[in-house]
């Protein structure tokens, strides 16, 4: 009992002299003399703290380091995860791109050449390795017919060669198979254009004596009636081989068109070149018959006399119509388009 | 020889346990070896032992009014010391809740005492969160602090131990 009183009586005190240490040290302020036994206390421990800091120091980086380092895998691991999803979101919008582009190419090819087109998109691929064709999406239920040429934002791709009513088959510019009637865009020489599979096209010219240089554009032309609208773009002069007096030189021209990666073309509702109306006939050619033939022969005096006077002769179906022969009223052959 | 596992106990809980903290809290060792005194020798030695635990800290560890330890310390040692025997002689876990306990009753009355008397006090949730944060840590290392103190003891005994 005793000795709980003294435990009482010691607890009392020292409440109480905490009570008095609060009050001193309030009444004190900074400058009291329990904050400098609190500097000086301060001061004494200062050279154990540190070197207790310095001995444990690499212990506790060691933890904070093995913590980080659970931390930084958990982290990397997110990153990871992360980045496999932007990838695949950056793969998805590249293909969107190139999509796009490609449709911006069509779109302003058809606006460039005011063709009428129809878009369609490429379905699949030849299933032999020996001939180059593709199958498009659009048939004879969107106005498809054979013959028809294929083009997209590079250029020439090939003609329909077979039509369904849902799909079509394309033959390939560089199919073996495939011709066309072609002109160099610098100086107009031209030829016929053959594909040649895997190799470069081969252009044979005409013109024995034509000079093309590595690098010349080729474009389709209308010569000869081609099937193509003329200035549609093939590719460009890879190699020119040797010719001569009366041997043609043959043109190696590499496509725009890369065959391998296609897949949004455009079929083009032209099938070759409208044939060229007379000279006569046309409404905005100003052509006027001459009041005598500039034949000075006697038979063309003669056909003049025969003719009567120039009433008779601006009847345009009488004097400007190609007579049985091909040739008109001047003489000259009729222009085939 | 009491003094010294004092000192370093606040050594230790100033330069040692800051770089380990758990969720941002340290140990408060001082008021651990003043609970485990109490536990083994009674309310009078945890009473002395706390308040010379509550000075250092006072001085050393805080920065809060000089005496503030010493009234929270003393008389959590005390009571401690006067729980004893009201726990089972055999229970291992009877004293590690004890001090665990006292853990968090002296961090929460430190944090709101220390709120009445500074105007920069702590808020209701910071206090709880530190309480039971340094409750469970002084119970973690309470088995260590039970072995240091029992050598101790034993080999320099307090004055007043064992009163109850």
């Amino acid at each position: 009992m005793f000795q709980r009183r003294r435990v009482r009586i010691l607890l009392a005190l020292l409440v109480a002299a905490a009570i008095a240490l609060v009050t001193i040290d309030f009444r004190g302020g900074d400058e009291g003399i329990l904050d400098r036994a609190r500097g000086g206390v301060t001061a004494v421990f200062r050279p154990v703290q540190d070197g207790v800091v310095t001995l444990v120091r690499p212990f506790s980086n060691l933890g904070r380091s093995v913590s980080e380092l659970l931390a930084i895998r958990a982290e990397n691991e997110r990153l990871r995860e992360r980045v496999a999803e932007l990838e695949e979101r950056r793969r998805a919008v590249s293909d969107l791109e190139r999509e796009n582009a490609e449709f911006r190419t069509l779109l302003d090819i058809a606006d460039r050449t005011e063709l009428d087109v129809a878009a369609a998109r490429v379905v699949a691929l030849a299933p032999s390795n020996f001939e180059w064709t593709v199958t498009i999406d659009v048939g004879a239920d969107e106005g498809i017919e054979r013959g028809m040429p294929v083009i997209d934002g590079d250029g020439l791709v090939g003609r329909v060669i077979q039509v369904t009513p849902g799909a079509s088959r394309v033959l390939l510019a560089i199919d073996p198979s495939f011709s066309a009637a072609a002109r160099s865009a610098g100086d107009g020489e031209v030829g016929i254009l053959d594909g040649r599979g895997g190799d470069p096209m081969v252009l044979r010219l005409l013109d024995p004596l034509a000079d093309l240089a590595v690098g010349d554009q080729v474009v389709t032309s209308s010569y000869q009636g081609g099937v193509f609208p003329a200035g549609i773009p093939i590719g460009t002069v890879a190699a020119v081989g040797e010719g001569g007096s009366a041997l043609a030189p043959e043109v190696q021209v590499n496509p725009f068109v890369d065959f391998t990666r296609l897949h949004h073309v455009l079929v083009v509702f032209s099938t070759g070149v409208d044939d060229i109306p007379p000279f006569e006939g046309s409404d905005d050619l100003e052509f006027e018959r001459p009041p005598v033939s500039p034949r000075l022969d006697d038979d063309a005096d003669d056909d003049v006399d025969d003719e009567g006077s120039d009433e008779e002769t601006s009847d345009g179906e009488d004097a400007g119509g190609p007579d049985a022969t091909g040739a008109n009223a001047l003489g000259a052959p009729r222009p085939r388009p | 020889m009491m003094a010294l596992l004092l000192v370093t106990a606040a050594v230790l809980e100033t330069a040692l346990f800051p770089s380990l903290a758990l969720f941002g809290f340290r140990p408060d060792l001082l008021l651990l070896v003043t609970a485990v005194v109490a536990t083994r020798d009674g309310p009078m030695a945890g009473a002395r032992v706390g308040s010379a635990a509550g000075l250092l800290g006072d001085l050393l560890v805080t920065s809060a009014p000089v005496g503030l330890g010493v009234l929270v310390v003393s008389v959590l040692g005390a009571l401690v010391g006067w729980s004893r025997p009201y726990l089972a002689p055999s229970s291992v876990t009877a004293p590690l809740l004890l001090v665990a306990a006292a853990s968090v009753a002296g961090t929460a009355a430190h944090g709101i005492l220390g709120g009445l008397l500074v105007d920069d006090r702590p808020g209701a949730e910071l206090v709880v969160q530190a309480a039971i944060a340094v409750g469970l840590y002084n119970t973690l290392l309470s088995p260590l602090a039970y072995t240091l103190v029992r050598r101790v003891s034993d080999a320099f005994p307090l004055r007043g131990a064992g009163f109850q």
